[in-house]
């Protein structure tokens, strides 16, 4: 797989700030990976979304050390309104995100432009609003529809771009569970049929844990750890210890392995847990096994 | 229901079937007429029946009595400034003197023509707010080809007028969680009020003014650039039709305009002389 | 993310473009214009309706905050902002198409000034100085003096919706409105939001950047 994005040594201070908002950040990223971005709040993940984006250093000022390199070209380099075509980012708020009257001029205002022609608008539209479901709600204003659907307009209106890479900053944040699962699922959905590259910046690790080929951790403006999901979450105690606060049932078997109880690969969910639930069950002597 | 500027109208209101366009030709023409037409009847009439068109639009009809204190204020004042404040004129007709102060005919009159100028001028205007929804004043724009920069400014202005008022009812409501409640209490705390919530009201427009330029950033938006001189598609301009309909309307009112415009130049029509209104009301006085 | 505001900037360097500092016009002065229209037309129509003397004249302007403190941060953006919004605020308000539309110098001037003040005279949007008040309060007489005589006089007159005895009521009215409400809000805001706002990109140092 080809490498889509390169950050080397990478160091971003805004201007008037004592500590730099991250420090001497080296990640790659592989084309249709999707990668799950987390730590405590203030840890840096914000501004390494924007730096992807070029939103840093082009709306704010700061001094910037090192390289962030998408499709092979320093961001700073690509021209007005040319990087935002290939990198979507699906910002926390959703609200601040939206500048039109109705779903429907949402979701077409990136698309126009772009120069797309009517057809294509029309064709796309289809496309983004099946995905998304948000097809009867494409004469509503954006501001009087609910978190969840919100959320999914703002998910819609920057897939309609059909960008190469998107990026998600806390994209259910504002959302209650049934929600944050369904943006999940759009993202499993476009992970299958898209192949997109997509970065997410979540604390809802049950919701990304099955979604991710990768995770990183963000501490103090450091990336302090960067590895495929499974071996990423069997540093537990190095997670706990960074304010970082893993599935229960990760939790849970980290605390039986803690006990003496169980050895292996720490199951990240519920599906995996339970079957190895059932093993050490099964493996118990017959006194001990409950029966229903 | 469809949320309008000033209101709200049913999705069966005939209104829709019109092209937004005709609505704003109508307001920036319309508003014109009462500026030719001297004779209070005619402007009377005009309001009318722009008040029998809001009623065929179906708008809630409840609007109006918004602007009920503010036409009364108005002609209040007209009629102080005409009268009271008026001055002396020994060339005018004096009807009565009241505490030292000189009532005249001619200013009376001047103030009833003023007023029932001004009164179809606002009519007019709250017509095409509680007929226009904000899309339609968008595309009303993009029809005469006005700069798409111009009309998104235009629509984030309004989009950001309901963020003010909707941050003001929090403001509103953190600050009387504090015990900060203005009711009953005197000018000087009530401005106070004012600078509590300006403060607070300007602070969140400034971050949101951040959220909304990273917003259009991240969609492709340049106001410069290359990126800038994109041809935009106008997807908005597919859902609207400018039809025969549309056309006989703009037609129409181009030329009442125009007929206003030769009577009261070519025949002097519309003019107080002929106003039997005011001969109605010279009567009424004497 | 945590920007620590510096107070040691001096008012010269407040406005001064650094050598080699490169300022252009963005989105951010779009999005800019559209939201102190967007505020001014709310703070606007709020003292239209809650003072009025007529035809869009107010007893106590709370819009000239907007309209003269706006400019000051964001220069020839917010004089655009301030010369427009009245005519949202003042439409809602009831007052007529035609003379909103002929108030539009008035309320431009009364944008302009205070923002060529400070630009001229490089005056400290923080306030830090008895010759930031002044000229700022020089700046608000002036041009509240040029809106008085421009709308009053030119534009309800030219209408004939005043007599001409009664036009001084109305440019006081004019004048009064505007500058008390300018003392008891533009100073206050300028202290309070000067400190953050010169911090941040959207802030002009020339006109237009």
């Amino acid at each position: 797989m080809s490498k889509i994005i390169e950050i080397e040594d990478y160091t971003w201070k805004y201007l008037n700030t004592q500590q730099p908002a991250l420090n001497k950040i080296n990640l790659t990223v592989d084309e249709g990976s999707v990668i799950g971005i987390i730590g405590p709040n203030g840890s840096g993940k914000t501004t390494l979304a924007y730096s992807m984006d070029g939103l840093i250093p082009g709306q704010y000022n700061g001094i910037k050390q090192g390289f962030v390199q998408v499709f092979g070209k320093e961001v700073e380099s690509y021209a007005k309104g040319e990087l935002q075509r290939l990198v979507g980012v699906v910002f926390a708020d959703p609200e601040a995100q939206f500048t039109a009257m109705t779903v429907e001029d949402e979701l077409v205002f990136g698309m126009e432009n772009l120069g797309m022609s009517i057809a294509e608008i029309q064709e796309r539209l289809e496309w983004v609003t099946e995905l998304t479901d948000l097809t009867h709600l494409l004469e509503k204003p954006p501001y009087e529809i609910s978190g969840g659907q919100k959320q999914r307009v703002a998910l819609a209106a920057v897939l309609a771009m059909t960008p190469k890479i998107l990026i998600l900053d806390e994209p259910t944040s504002m959302l209650d569970p049934l929600s944050r699962r369904r943006i999940f699922g759009v993202l499993s959905r476009l992970k299958e049929e898209q192949q997109n590259t997509i970065i997410v910046i979540e604390h809802s690790l049950e919701n990304l844990i099955p979604l991710a080929d990768r995770m990183a951790l963000l501490y103090e403006g450091e990336l302090l750890l960067e590895d495929e999901t499974q071996p990423f979450f069997q540093q537990t105690e190095f997670l706990l210890a960074k304010g970082v606060f893993p599935p229960g049932v990760v939790k849970f078997f980290y605390e039986l392995m803690k006990a003496g109880r169980y050895s292996g690969n720490l199951p990240l969910t519920v599906e995996t847990a339970q079957s190895e639930l059932v093993k050490i069950l099964t493996g118990l002597p017959k006194q001990e096994t409950k029966s229903n | 229901m469809n949320k309008t500027l000033l209101g709200y109208v049913p999705n069966e209101s005939p209104i829709y079937y019109i092209h937004p366009f005709v609505k704003l030709f109508f307001l920036l023409i319309v508003s014109l007429f009462p500026l030719f037409v001297t004779a209070p009847e005619w402007n009377i009439g005009l309001m009318l029946a722009i008040i029998l068109l809001m009623w065929i639009s179906r708008v809630d009809m409840r609007t109006l009595k918004i602007y009920i204190p503010i036409a009364v204020s108005m002609g209040s004042i007209i009629l102080l400034s005409y009268t009271v404040l008026g001055g002396t004129h020994p060339e005018f007709e004096l009807i009565v003197r009241i505490i030292g102060v000189n009532i005249y005919w001619e200013r009376i009159r001047d103030a009833v023509i003023v007023y029932f100028r001004i009164l179809p001028m606002i009519f007019t205007m709250v017509f095409f707010l509680t007929t226009s929804r904000e899309r339609d004043i968008i595309v009303a724009m993009r029809s005469i080809r006005i700069p798409f920069v111009v009309t998104y400014v235009f629509a984030m202005a309004l989009r950001s007028a309901g963020m003010v008022l909707e941050d003001f009812q929090i403001v509103r409501q953190a600050e009387q969680a504090r015990g900060f409640d203005p009711a009953g209490k005197s000018i000087a705390y009530k401005i106070r009020q004012y600078v509590m919530y300006m403060i607070p009201l300007f602070a969140l427009s400034l971050r949101r003014s951040e959220e909304f330029t990273n917003a259009l950033v991240a969609r492709g938006y340049a106001f410069t650039g290359e990126a800038s001189r994109i041809k935009r598609p106008d997807y908005i301009l597919t859902h609207y039709q400018f039809k025969a309909l549309d056309l006989v309307f703009t037609v129409v009112i181009g030329l009442l305009f125009i007929i206003l415009l030769v009577m009261h130049y070519g025949y002097n029509f519309f003019g107080m002389e002929t106003s039997w209104l005011i001969q109605l009301l010279r009567d009424v006085v004497s | 993310m945590t920007t620590e505001v510096s107070s040691e900037l001096t008012a010269e360097q407040i406005w001064k473009v650094e050598e080699g500092e490169r300022r252009s016009v963005g989105v951010i002065h779009i999005v800019i214009l559209a939201l102190l229209i967007g505020i001014g037309f709310v703070v606007g129509a709020f003292g239209s309706i809650s003072f009025p003397l007529g035809f869009g004249v107010n007893f106590f302007w709370t819009g000239i905050a907007v309209q003269q403190v706006g400019p000051v941060w964001f220069g020839g953006w917010g004089v655009l902002a301030g010369a427009i919004f009245p005519f949202f605020s003042n439409a809602i308000s009831g007052t007529p198409f035609y003379v909103s539309l002929a108030y539009v110098p008035a309320n431009a001037v009364q944008a302009f000034l205070p923002a060529w003040v400070f630009r001229r005279f490089k005056l400290d949007p923080r306030l830090r100085s008895g010759r930031d008040y002044g000229y700022l309060f020089l700046a608000m007489i002036v041009s509240s003096a040029f809106g008085a005589l421009w709308s009053p006089l030119v534009v309800l007159k030219g209408f004939g919706l005043l007599t001409a005895d009664s036009v001084p009521l109305f440019i006081w009215g004019w004048f009064g409105g505007n500058v008390v409400a300018g003392v008891v809000f533009n100073f206050i805001l300028l202290k309070a939001l000067s400190p953050v706002v010169i911090r941040t990109t959207a802030f002009v140092k020339r006109w237009w950047s």
